[in-house]
């Protein structure tokens, strides 16, 4: 079965991504607006998809705009905010039924994309500033937010892991921002700052679903006129992955819990960029990407000492992550026995069979991804963001040809860098 | 095997009872690269006590179905099934809820024979003594992991609150002390009472051509023995329609406060099966959509007001037997939330929902279930647990579109009576 493609056609300096096909029962629009990571602005951009989502021209309330989508078939909107590598990237998202599969429905794509467009390029704003009580409230929102990350304490420790390890990078910003730099941001400087980043930073946008593209690229010129023209987009960098460690660093926070968590963090030295990419896929799917991995067998089938215990790579900084809830009195033995993986990957110890079914499973995994419209939108996005363009197909031929010298060659460079550790608070001593 | 057609939805699903018992759903995918297959029995969390025909009666352990999920992974070989759907390049899993346990597995390669190594490792049980014990110290990892995670305990301090026999309030992981007491015989007595292809679903959806993978599920079923069918007996305790306690408050390790409230169905509403329940259903769930959602001035007066962030949500339940509300999220002035929540409901109630509201919620939630329609593993699983109370996922968008507003406004006043009212409560220590 072939897989999906992209059509790229430039607006002006924006890009548009359409992808038609016939599978799904809502069209999909993804809008992209590139940011590279920095203290001064991180904060702002994580609180600009909220305020947007607020209130357009014409919908001047909250309340209003719901009610819109609402009347469009509860046309499912978000906006928000993610981190690749040192980039923070403003997402929005729309996902508007099809009427084909609805009785008596009227056409839903234009009012849907001038809907969609007027939510970025259009908000409710007076006196060159955005409206006042949208942005208080949305300030208090992502305080809360942050303040909150504690409470999660498997995000948390997973946090905590990333500032350790990249402390002075611009990579250990947390996505959406610090507590202490919301007070300051107001109305006027965040409306500022949102046309800056609007006619600066690199715009793309996506489409798929049963749709004519010619009626999509012309839908999108139309709304987006304004802003393909004049502005100059600059390149955002990207990270700076190749990174040495001198002494593998430790640290320990305590808090009421019952379970403790273990996040040790690696340096791989290899991004999505590279040729030996496809080889760290596998490396990861093989050490603890999936439920026959070495880690999974080794700290939960073995010993008993985890529910979980997985990892997982950030491929625009190159870093790679451990994470397991493990009782406080068996952490040294499960760090123990994860460093002894370390060194097994090292030493090339990989079975025929952990070879293949990591094989079959990642290559499942990267397939799986063409049935949901948002995941087929991410992995275009991908190589869009690293520049490396990298078909589905082109990577699955990689994978499969990868051998266990291509691994242990990725396993030389993997470099552990941070041991951190969540345990219970200690008990006082009589 | 017989043919449904929704030209609407422009899907087909095909059907089949086995001659052992087992209900058999397809649901061909054109252009779906994957599939996604469960195979799911009806016993939960809830089953801790039963009879099968002609044998005694037991009452087992907390948890056990959740053990039992655990441990079916086990093998004859020694060899646990995941690595088998490795090979073959699938990703499984398994899930218990209160009423269900699901087997299930995605692939885009080799389905065939994935689907056979579901149907066989679900249908040859392995416990020994050893690798039952070993399985305590995971499950007990897992229990501790959710003890620190404050929406699990909110979720289920509400339902502590709402109920005062019923074990649906009982974790369905049960505790460290009820799993240690769980053995290999007890698995089995569950496992041979439940888990008879009559008391079970298998639904495949996906990549598939539907008369060739019929045939192979038909094979496969037919070379296996099975006992004959056993009616199964279920007890569950008598439960008042009062709440249990109207407040828990829980302290843990929080920043925020979470703020979890909700009413309790009365006896009367818990029994339906069908396109009425599917209807009850739909009724209670456009009437939390028309008072919580963004779209409700309440919501955003709350918003803005700062009484409540963006993780504000809501929910309803219905099984046989127990059925919810609930709504709530992370607030810092959890009291201030509880009387506007108690001012709105009445208010709501003798207004009641408009004409304007109705149509545009209706039109909101035929998109949304259209929009499910595009996952898998949404149409699997919700046509299972609705299958399993006679319902159908299929007539979610015709039973939407004949509900009228008096509908909705008789549902509003019925469910959202004070006395039902429960909060649940997690502080900061």
């Amino acid at each position: 079965m072939s897989f999906a493609t992209f059509q790229t056609v430039s607006l002006g300096n924006i890009r548009l991504h359409i992808c038609p096909s016939d599978k799904f029962k809502t069209t999909t629009f993804s809008a992209f607006i590139t940011n590279s990571l920095q203290s001064d602005s991180v904060t702002k951009n994580a609180l600009l998809p909220n305020v947007l989502s607020r209130g357009t021209r014409s919908y001047p309330t909250t309340v209003a705009l719901r009610q819109k989508f609402n009347e469009l078939y509860g046309a499912g909107s978000f906006g928000d905010v993610f981190k690749r590598g040192e980039r923070q990237v403003i997402q929005f998202g729309m996902d508007l039924a099809n009427e084909t599969y609805l009785q008596d429905a009227p056409s839903l794509l234009e009012e849907g994309i001038r809907l969609f467009c007027e939510i970025i390029l259009d908000p409710f704003a007076e006196n060159n500033q955005f409206h006042p009580a949208f942005v208080e409230a949305e300030k208090k929102n992502l305080k809360q937010r942050i303040d909150s990350l504690q409470d999660d304490k498997i995000r948390y420790a997973a946090e905590r892991c990333v500032q350790t390890m990249c402390e002075g990078e611009p990579y250990s910003l947390y996505t959406y921002g610090n507590a202490e730099d919301i007070a300051a941001i107001d109305a006027k400087s965040l409306y500022d700052h949102y046309h800056e980043i609007l006619d600066r930073s690199p715009i793309d946008l996506y489409c798929v679903g049963d749709v004519d593209s010619e009626e999509v690229k012309t839908l999108f010129a139309k709304y987006f006129d304004d802003k393909m023209q004049k502005a100059t987009r600059a390149e955002v960098p990207f990270a700076t992955v190749s990174h040495h460690v001198d002494k593998v660093k430790m640290a320990v926070d305590r808090l009421d819990v019952n379970q403790g968590k273990l996040n040790m963090g690696c340096r791989t030295q290899i991004s999505i960029r590279d040729e030996a990419y496809p080889a760290l896929l596998m490396y990861n799917g093989i050490l603890g990407g999936f439920a026959h991995s070495k880690l999974f067998m080794n700290v939960r089938e073995k010993e008993s000492l985890a529910y979980y215990c997985s990892s997982s790579i950030e491929s625009h900084k190159g870093l790679l992550f451990i994470q397991s809830g493990i009782e406080e009195k068996n952490l040294e033995r499960a760090i123990e026995i994860i460093k002894e993986q370390l060194t097994v990957m090292k030493n090339g110890e990989i079975t025929d069979r952990e070879l293949e079914q990591t094989k079959a499973t990642l290559s499942n995994q990267l397939r799986e991804g063409q049935d949901r419209a948002f995941e087929l939108i991410g992995f275009h996005f991908q190589s869009v963001l690293s520049g490396k363009s990298r078909t589905l197909e082109e990577l699955l031929q990689k994978i499969d040809a990868i051998t266990k010298e291509d691994i242990k060659k990725v396993a030389e460079q993997v470099e552990l860098d941070t041991i951190y550790s969540l345990r219970g608070k200690e008990r006082e001593k009589q | 095997m017989k043919k449904l057609d929704h030209p609407q939805l422009k899907e087909t699903l095909y059907y089949e009872q086995l001659p052992n018992g087992l209900q058999v759903y397809l649901l061909p995918k054109p252009g779906f690269q994957k599939t996604y297959a469960t195979f799911t029995t009806k016993y939960g969390s809830i089953d801790n006590t039963f009879q099968r025909e002609g044998q005694e009666k037991h009452q087992v352990p907390d948890g056990i179905a959740h053990f039992l999920e655990h441990k079916m992974f086990e093998q004859e070989s020694g060899e646990d099934v995941f690595q088998q759907f490795a090979r073959q390049g699938a990703a499984a899993n398994a899930f218990t809820s209160f009423t269900r346990t699901a087997y299930l597995f995605s692939c885009t390669d080799h389905t065939m024979e994935n689907l056979l190594t579901l149907l066989d490792f679900v249908q040859e049980p392995y416990f020994t003594d050893q690798n039952v014990e070993k399985e305590k110290g995971i499950i007990g990892q897992e229990i501790k992991m959710y003890d620190d995670n404050p929406d699990w305990r909110s979720y289920f301090g509400l339902i502590e609150a709402f109920y005062q026999n019923h074990p649906v309030k009982i974790d369905i992981a049960g505790t460290v002390e009820s799993i240690s007491k769980i053995t290999k015989e007890t698995l089995y007595d569950c496992y041979h009472t439940f888990y008879h292809p009559s008391n079970m679903l298998l639904f495949v959806v996906g990549g598939i051509e539907a008369e060739k993978t019929i045939q192979l599920i038909r094979e496969n079923q037919a070379a296996k023995k099975f006992d004959p069918p056993a009616k199964i007996d279920r007890f569950y305790p008598g439960e008042s329609n009062a709440v249990s306690e109207a407040k828990k408050i829980m302290k843990l390790s929080v920043q925020t406060p979470k703020c979890l409230m909700g009413y309790k169905e009365k006896n009367t509403e818990v029994n339906r099966t069908g396109t009425d329940r599917l209807k009850q259903e739909l009724a209670t769930q456009i009437c939390l959509d028309a008072m919580f959602s963004t779209s409700s001035d309440f919501y955003q007066s709350l918003y803005d007001d700062g009484i409540i962030d963006d993780t504000f949500g809501f929910d309803y339940s219905l099984e046989q037997g127990y059925g919810f509300t609930m709504f709530g999220g992370d607030t810092h002035q959890p009291e201030e939330l509880i009387k506007r929540i108690q001012e709105e409901v009445p208010r709501r109630l003798s207004t009641g929902i408009t004409q304007e509201e109705f149509n545009r919620i209706q039109k909101k939630r035929i998109g949304a279930s259209l929009r499910s329609l595009n996952s898998l593993e949404w149409i699997a699983n919700q046509f299972t647990s609705y299958r399993f109370q006679d319902a159908d996922l299929f007539d979610i968008i015709p039973t939407l579109e004949k509900l009228t507003l008096d509908d909705v406004n008789e549902r509003l006043r019925n469910h959202f009576q004070p006395e039902q009212f429960a909060v649940s409560l997690v502080l900061p220590k």
